[in-house]
C-alpha cells in the first residue's frame, strides 16, 4: 500500500515536472511574443484599485506644482498612454525586451513629460508626490524607475512593480479621490514598501514585437 | 517551361497565364505513357470541390481551356469523334489542365517576387499591390475581387515560413490546412481597420460624427533601415465598442424646462436630458499590424493606420499614426539623401596614397583608392552611395568621406626621423616595383 502510494506520488511529481518543463518550452517557441519592449506605448493598470496611470495638462496645486499624475477608470482615454524608453544613454533600442531590474523611463505620450518623483508630499495622502516632468521626453535622473518583476523579462500578462531609482519608493495607489476639476480620479504617489497597492499590469497599447536587431550595436566595424 | 515541352504547338501564352508552374509535370515529358502514370488523376469535379483551390483556380483553368479551344479548333469531349493523334493531344491537354488545376496558383507570380524573395520583399510587394488591387479602387474590373483574394492567399502562404516550405515543395495542393484568416484580416494588418478608406478622400462628416482620439507613436528607426527598408511588427491591443444587453444614456445635454407653478407663474429650470441608445461595452481586442519603413524615409514622416486609435462609444475610433524618428548613427551622418562620414588615414597614406574599403549600411564595401597626396579635411564624393530617395528609390544620394590624417602624437626621435623618411622611400619603391610587376604580368 505504502509503495503504491509512493508510486502514485512519484508519478504525479513526474507528470508535474514534465508539464513544468513543457510549459516554458511552449512559451519559448512563441519567441517571447508577450514581452514588453522598449519603444512600446501602453496603459498601466493598477490591479488593486482598477485604475489606469494617467496624466494631463493640469498642475498640482501644492507640493512641486508640476504636472499631476493620477489614476482614471476609463479605458478609452488617450491621456493614459505612456511610452517605455531606456535611460538617456540609449541603452534600449526599439524592440528589445525590458528585463526585470532594468531602469526605464515612462514618457507621457500626449504631453512629452516623464513619470517623475521627488521629495515633495502628495496632496491627499501625504505620501511622496509623483509628477510628470521634463520637456519632449527629456527630464532628469529622477525619471528612472526600475521594473520589478519575477522572471527574466517584463511580460505583458505579469503584474509588475515600479521602484524609483533615486528615492526607492514604489509607484502606488491607495484610493484617495480628487475633487473638482478632476473629480473621480485617484491619487498616484510613491510608497516605501512593496505591497498589493503597487502592482501594475500592461493593458491596452501598441506593443512592438521583440526583435533581435542586428543593426543596433554593430561593434565589429 | 514545361508548357513548351508538352504542347509546343499549342499557343503557349494562353496556357501559361494564370496557371503558373505546373510543378508536377516537370520532367515527365510528353508521350502517351504520361497519360496513364501521371500525377494523381482526379476528376475535375473533385479538384474543384477542394476548398483551397476554390473557384478562382477553377475559373482560371476554365479560362485557359476556353482560350485554347476557342482558337478555332473546337472539339467536344466525346472521344469517339477524335482521331488517334488528336486523342493523344487531348490526353496531354487534359493532363496539363488537371495538373494545372491541382498545382493551383503561382503565388510568387501573383506577388511579383522571385522564388528567393525574403519575407521583407514579400511584405513590401503585398503592401504595394494591395493598394492597387483593392476592389474599392477598381470598381470597373469584374475580376478585381478575385485578384484581390488571390493576392491575400499568396501573402498568407508565402509570409508563413512553414506554409511557404510546403508550397515550394508540393504546390498549392500540398498545403495542409485551408486558408485560415480571411483576407480582410491580412489587409488590416497593413492598413488598419478602416484602411479601405484610403485614396486621399478625407473622411466625410468629420464634424458630425464624434471621433476617438488619435494616437501618435514615435517609431525609432536606424539608418540601416532607412537604407534598405524594413517592416516592424506591432501588436495593437485596443478597447473596442461591442454590443451589450440593455440600454444606456447617450447624447446627454442640458435643456431648459419650463414648469408652471401657478396661474401665470412659470419657472425655468435646467435639466439634463439624455437619449436612449443600445448599450455598448468596451472590450479589449488584439491584432498584429505591420508598419513599413520605406527606404529613404525622412524624419517626421507618418504612417497612419485608420481606425486603430482610441475608440469613441458614440462615434468612430481615431487613428493610430507612427511617426518616424531617425536615430543618430555612430558612423554615418545623414543630410537629406547624402551620407557623411569621417575616415582617418595614417600620415604615410596621406602622402603616398591608399586603397581601402568602407563598409556601408547594408554591409557592402565601397572601394576608395587614392594615389595622390591627401590633405587633412579633404573630401571625397562617391556618387550613388548615399541613401535612396524616398520618392524614387533608384536615385541615390552621395557618400561624402572626409579624411582626417593621424599625425604622430609625440615628437619624432632622431632615429624615427631617419626611419620615417627611409620607410616612406622604401614604400614608394615597393609600390613602384609591384605596379611594374603587375603591369608586366
Amino acid at each position: 500500500m505504502w509503495s503504491a502510494g509512493r508510486g502514485v506520488a512519484a508519478g504525479a511529481a513526474l507528470l508535474g515536472l514534465l508539464l513544468g518543463l513543457l510549459a516554458p518550452g511552449s512559451g519559448a517557441t512563441k519567441s517571447g511574443a508577450g514581452l514588453v519592449t522598449c519603444g512600446s506605448v501602453l496603459k498601466l493598470f493598477n490591479t488593486q484599485h482598477r485604475v489606469r496611470l494617467h496624466s494631463h495638462d493640469i498642475k498640482y496645486g501644492s507640493g512641486s506644482g508640476q504636472q499631476s499624475v493620477t489614476g482614471v477608470e476609463a479605458s478609452d482615454d488617450a491621456n493614459s498612454y505612456w511610452r517605455i524608453r531606456g535611460d538617456s544613454k540609449g541603452g534600449c533600442p526599439r524592440g528589445s525586451p525590458v528585463r526585470c531590474g532594468q531602469a526605464v523611463r515612462l514618457t507621457h505620450v500626449l504631453t512629452g513629460k516623464n513619470l517623475h518623483t521627488h521629495h515633495f508630499p502628495s496632496p491627499l495622502s501625504n505620501n511622496q508626490e509623483v509628477s510628470a516632468f521634463g520637456e519632449d521626453g527629456e527630464g532628469d535622473d529622477l525619471d528612472l524607475w526600475m521594473v520589478r518583476c519575477s522572471g527574466q523579462h517584463w511580460e505583458r500578462q505579469a503584474a509588475v512593480r515600479f521602484q524609483h531609482m533615486g528615492t526607492s519608493v514604489f509607484l502606488s495607489v491607495t484610493g484617495e479621490q480628487y475633487g473638482s476639476p478632476i473629480r473621480g480620479q485617484l491619487e498616484v504617489h510613491g510608497m516605501p514598501s512593496a505591497n498589493t497597492h503597487n502592482t501594475w499590469k500592461a493593458m491596452e497599447g501598441i506593443f512592438i514585437k521583440p526583435s533581435v536587431d542586428p543593426s543596433a550595436g554593430h561593434d565589429e566595424l | 517551361m514545361s508548357g513548351a515541352a508538352i504542347g509546343s504547338h499549342l499557343p503557349r501564352a494562353s496556357l501559361s497565364r494564370g496557371l503558373g508552374t505546373p510543378g508536377k509535370l516537370t520532367g515527365r515529358g510528353g508521350g502517351q505513357a504520361s497519360c496513364r502514370s501521371g500525377p494523381s488523376r482526379r476528376p475535375l469535379r473533385e479538384a474543384a470541390s477542394q476548398g483551397w483551390v476554390g473557384w478562382g483556380a477553377d475559373a482560371a483553368a476554365a479560362d485557359a481551356v476556353r482560350s485554347v479551344w476557342g482558337k478555332g479548333r473546337h472539339r467536344g469531349w466525346h472521344s469517339e469523334t477524335m482521331a488517334p493523334q488528336n486523342l493523344s493531344t487531348f490526353c496531354l491537354l487534359l493532363l496539363y489542365f488537371i495538373g494545372a488545376v491541382i498545382a493551383g496558383r503561382d503565388f510568387y507570380k501573383i506577388l511579383g517576387v522571385p522564388r528567393s524573395a525574403s519575407i521583407k520583399d514579400i511584405k513590401k510587394a503585398y503592401r504595394k499591390l494591395a493598394l492597387q488591387l483593392h476592389p474599392d479602387r477598381n470598381p470597373d474590373d469584374p475580376r478585381a475581387q478575385e485578384k484581390f483574394q488571390d493576392l491575400g492567399a499568396a501573402y498568407e502562404v508565402l509570409s508563413d515560413s512553414e506554409k511557404r516550405k510546403q508550397y515550394d515543395a508540393y504546390g498549392e495542393e500540398g498545403l495542409k490546412d485551408g486558408h485560415q484568416s480571411s483576407h480582410g484580416d491580412i489587409f488590416s494588418h497593413f492598413f488598419g481597420d478602416f484602411g479601405f478608406m484610403f485614396g486621399g478622400t478625407p473622411r466625410q462628416q468629420d464634424r458630425n460624427i464624434p471621433r476617438g482620439s488619435d494616437i501618435i507613436v514615435d517609431l525609432e528607426v536606424t539608418l540601416e533601415e532607412v537604407y534598405a527598408g524594413n517592416f516592424v511588427e506591432v501588436v495593437r491591443n485596443k478597447p473596442v465598442a461591442r454590443q451589450a444587453p440593455g440600454k444606456r444614456k447617450c447624447n446627454c445635454r442640458q435643456e431648459m424646462r419650463t414648469t408652471q407653478l401657478g396661474p401665470g407663474r412659470f419657472q425655468m429650470t435646467q435639466e439634463v436630458v439624455c437619449d436612449e441608445c443600445p448599450n455598448v461595452k468596451l472590450v479589449n481586442e488584439e491584432r498584429t499590424l505591420e508598419v513599413e519603413i520605406e527606404p529613404g524615409v525622412r524624419d517626421g514622416m507618418e504612417y497612419p493606420f485608420i481606425g486603430e486609435g482610441e475608440p469613441h462609444v458614440d462615434g468612430e475610433p481615431g487613428d493610430l499614426r507612427f511617426r518616424i524618428k531617425v536615430v543618430k548613427h555612430p558612423i554615418f551622418e545623414r543630410r537629406g539623401d547624402d551620407l557623411y562620414t569621417n575616415v582617418t588615414i595614417s600620415l604615410v597614406e596621406s602622402l603616398v596614397g591608399f586603397d581601402m574599403d568602407v563598409t556601408h549600411l547594408d554591409g557592402h564595401k565601397v572601394h576608395i583608392s587614392r594615389d595622390k597626396i591627401t590633405r587633412p579635411g579633404a573630401k571625397l564624393w562617391k556618387k550613388g552611395e548615399g541613401l535612396p530617395n524616398f520618392d524614387n528609390n533608384n536615385i541615390k544620394g552621395s557618400l561624402i568621406i572626409t579624411f582626417d590624417v593621424d599625425f604622430p602624437k609625440e615628437q619624432l626621435t632622431e632615429e624615427a626621423r631617419e626611419g620615417e623618411g627611409y620607410s616612406v622611400c622604401m614604400w614608394c619603391v615597393c609600390v613602384c616595383v609591384c605596379v611594374c610587376v603587375c603591369v608586366c604580368v
